[in-house]
């Protein structure tokens, strides 16, 4: 469904953040980024968005195709109305407005107004808590409660496609287990692809369907969840994890080569 | 008594003008971030071509009021796409600095055609007045209060209840987020410039009304400025409460202070007003709390 090939993204006309990026997300399907901080992650998804172009950054090369048609010069209202919806990082929300008053924005791309309150009534299906900070202002949320209402607002523009950044940021373990249930109850129930930048891989590869990895501007690996997982690189580097507890040998492991393979 | 109630009054019913003005700086700012200064200009021109229309070409009342506000929508309009919008992006006293040079461009104009005389309207609104216990109230004056508070409520149910409303107190908030939300944030700065030049021009009819088309009438719009920012630039009501007490100030002390001091005190007082407010309280009556959690 989307298609990112050999993207190159320059912020102020010099810095190169992307140096040829490739994925895509199938229709309907979970798909996770992963990598470390300052990989590109946030920016491939901005490059798919639109916003890069507030940023002064720009795709210099390569192309981002939507069911087949490029999206890459459009801007960020456009993308939204084609049903690409960007779930920004920090789940910032209009402060100053109420839960309800969020949500009604997050329509802001439809033309049909006949059925908003029924998509109100189901967004609220999902997050059950929203329902009762209806009124509240949005200024004055929790954190977990915030980030249902930024995915709630982004639901509202029914989307083909979420692109998720960093949902689980700063949320108590419980809270994102929540919140991941309902993203992965979301894409079953809407059928809505999501693309997933996380740092908490653990979680992220629990959900998704494929995940592919950055490293400096580049795509280092692909694979199916499953086999990431089960990947020895993946398992020292995201997921923290070595075998059984065992004493290392640090000159055994030399992961530094092993980096070294990746970015070749 | 009967002095303060006079004072107070007519107080009351030029702020009520002032707040239209200063609400019209409101509008462009909470959705642009810019501090308008053209906006006395579009005032003058609303004031100016209404004279035109009525006078000039003797359109009936309602007519010149639909000519008046559509040329200064279109005004608007044409301020904000050719000297507001190449500048998104740049520092806002960029944009702050264009709105000068736009008010000084037309003030070359207004003054032009003008060429020193004064203008008044021939009566459009009902005249004379009447006697409440003692005070003495103009009918004009009332009307053209009436007016503003009309368009006050109408203002305060667009951002409210209307979609358009919501996605501009949006878009005011964070334009990134509107954007990403779906909102063509440059439509919605296009449209505040066409709804407050329009709102500024009746305003500007209204205290022509009051004063006469003239060389000062531009400057009205420091007095609007002097409103937006004792309210708090991005508050409506902060706008109205901000306007009244203004134009009580300003008749409380021109009526009792301009016999002893040999008059004008009436501008002094708003200007002292000012900088009180930047003193004491920066971000106005209304300003913008951010919200922040600890």
């Amino acid at each position: 469904m989307l298609n990112i090939e050999n993207v190159e993204v320059i912020y102020s006309d010099v810095i190169l953040v992307l140096k040829g990026v490739s994925l895509n997300v199938p229709a309907g399907k979970i798909i996770s980024l992963l990598g470390a901080n300052g990989a590109g992650k946030t920016t491939t998804l901005k490059a798919i968005s639109g916003l890069l172009h507030t940023e002064l950054g720009q795709v210099t090369d390569g192309s981002i195709t939507f069911d087949g048609k490029p999206i890459h010069k459009l801007g960020p209202e456009e993308i939204v109305r084609k049903g690409i919806v960007q779930v920004l990082e920090g789940r910032p929300t209009f402060e100053q407005l109420t839960t309800e008053e969020n949500l009604l924005v997050g329509a802001s791309s439809l033309k049909d107004k006949s059925n908003i309150k029924s998509d109100l009534d189901r967004i609220y299906g999902y997050f059950p808590r929203l329902k009762e900070l209806r009124k509240r202002i949005s200024g004055y949320l929790s954190g977990g409660e915030k980030q249902m209402q930024v995915i709630g607002r982004a639901l509202m523009a029914h989307p083909q496609l979420m692109l998720l950044d960093e949902p689980s940021l700063g949320l108590s373990p419980l809270m994102v287990d929540q919140i991941f249930e309902i993203i992965e109850t979301i894409n079953v129930n809407e059928k809505t692809s999501m693309l997933l930048v996380e740092q908490n891989a653990m979680v992220a590869l629990s959900i998704s369907h494929h995940g592919f990895v950055m490293e400096n501007g580049r795509i280092v690996m692909e694979d199916t969840s499953v086999s990431l997982m089960q990947n020895e690189d993946i398992k020292e580097f995201y997921l923290g994890l070595s075998s059984g507890g065992a004493r290392k040998n640090y000159r055994d492991v030399k992961h530094y080569r092993r980096r070294k393979r990746w970015l070749a | 008594m009967v002095d303060f109630m006079q004072f107070a009054i007519n107080g009351i019913l030029v702020g009520g003008l002032y707040a239209l003005v200063g609400v019209s700086i409101v509008l462009v700012f909470k959705a642009t971030q810019v501090v308008s200064l053209a906006h006395g200009q579009l005032l003058a021109f609303g004031a100016l071509f209404f004279w035109i229309f009525l006078d000039q070409l003797n359109f009936p009342v309602w007519v010149a009021l639909l000519g008046t506000i559509s040329l200064a929508a279109l005004m608007g309009f044409i301020t904000e796409r050719f000297t507001i919008r190449p500048l998104i992006g740049e520092s806002l006293f960029t944009a702050f600095l264009m709105t000068f040079s736009v008010f000084m461009f037309l003030d070359g104009f207004f003054q032009l055609y003008l060429s020193g005389q004064s203008r008044a309207y021939s009566p459009f609104l009902p005249e004379g007045t009447f006697n409440l216990s003692g005070v003495i109230i103009s009918k004009g004056l009332l009307s053209s209060f009436t007016i503003a508070m009309l368009i006050f409520a109408a203002l305060f149910a667009f951002f409210k209840f209307t979609r358009t409303g919501l996605q501009m107190r949006a878009t005011s908030e964070n334009h990134i987020l509107a954007q990403s939300a779906g909102i063509g944030v440059k439509k919605v700065f296009t449209l505040i410039w066409i709804i407050s030049s329009a709102v500024v021009a009746i305003g500007g009819i209204a205290c022509a009304n009051v004063m006469d088309i003239h060389y000062p009438l531009p400057y009205i719009g420091i007095k609007g400025l002097i409103v937006a920012m004792f309210g708090g630039l991005e508050s409506i009501g902060g706008a109205l409460l901000a306007g009244i007490l203004l134009g009580l100030i300003e008749n409380l002390s021109s009526g009792y202070l301009d016999g002893p001091l040999g008059g004008g005190v009436k501008d002094a007082a708003a200007y002292v007003i000012l900088l009180l407010i930047l003193i004491v309280k920066p971000y106005g009556l209304f300003g913008l709390k951010k919200i922040e959690r600890i």
